[in-house]
């Protein structure tokens, strides 16, 4: 299975430990912890396939920005949609996926970072189930200008054209 | 530094939230704060409670993308307002349980 895929079913697996009782909150933070890693790894092993030499596809991995990520993100979900008909499904999904980029990658941080705050399943859940439909919609469009583009993108801002949606 | 909409206007969108209503079936309890998200951005989070059907494992999913359209596309944060958009959800009987007072 591949690293993406495993960090969501630890997610999902941290997620209902101890069911039907409460939850420990180190439990839950791990979860929402792992399902952000999905996404952001998703990205990365995908960026990495197009780099020629396989010996360093884990060091061209190693390149992205948490912060520039997100910018990019932003940037790309808050976009209107194109004027062409046969460009707006792909446009569509691209901006799922971007916004649920940025949503996590916020639970992320809180989850990592802020012990005041108190999670739920209900949460935990929500954030792994966006998680997985963003990456359900990646498979859709992996192949397309369009996502290449935002791939390109999440790396640097130096890379080229920002991703027309 | 130019501030956001959101945050040079207040009273104006808190009028817009409150005209949101009714909400979409499910939502028992309708929140939110401002706040800066954790790389500095402006942000809207929302403390939204569930009942405990709309956050059934099988629905919930539905339900939450149901409530996050129908807020970004009545109140549009970033565009109108230059906020980020982050959504919480919990089912009512947690919320009775962990008695969070940022959910209401």
């Amino acid at each position: 299975m591949a690293y993406h895929n495993d960090l969501i079913q630890q997610a999902i697996f941290l997620s209902e430990l101890n069911l039907p009782n409460e939850p420990k909150q180190v439990d839950l933070r791990r979860a929402v912890s792992a399902a952000y890693y999905g996404l952001f790894h998703l990205f990365t092993t995908e960026a990495a396939q197009n780099w020629k030499h396989r010996s360093q596809r884990d060091r061209f991995a190693r390149m992205f920005d948490h912060g520039h990520m997100k910018t990019c993100s932003s940037r790309v979900s808050s976009r209107p949609l194109p004027i062409d008909p046969a460009e707006i499904p792909i446009a569509t999904d691209l901006k799922i996926i971007a916004d649920s980029f940025v949503k996590l990658q916020q639970a992320r941080h809180t989850a990592d970072y802020d012990n005041s705050k108190v999670w739920s399943r209900t949460q935990v859940w929500e954030t792994i189930a966006q998680a997985e439909h963003a990456i359900a919609a990646w498979s859709k469009i992996r192949e397309e200008a369009m996502a290449q583009d935002y791939l390109l993108d999440l790396i640097s801002p130096k890379t080229g054209r920002a991703t027309q949606i | 530094m130019i501030l956001p909409r959101g945050i040079a206007q207040p009273t104006e969108l808190i009028k817009q939230i409150n005209a949101l209503t009714p909400y979409p079936p499910g939502v028992v309890n309708f929140r939110y704060t401002l706040d800066n998200d954790w790389s500095g951005d402006p942000a809207i989070f929302f403390w939204i409670t569930l009942s405990d059907e709309a956050a059934r494992p099988a629905v919930l999913s539905q339900t939450s993308r149901r409530i996050m359209d129908f807020v970004t596309q009545r109140l549009d944060p970033v565009g109108q307002w230059g906020l980020i958009p982050y959504f919480n959800f919990r089912s009512q009987s947690e919320q009775a349980s962990l008695k969070e007072e940022v959910f209401g």
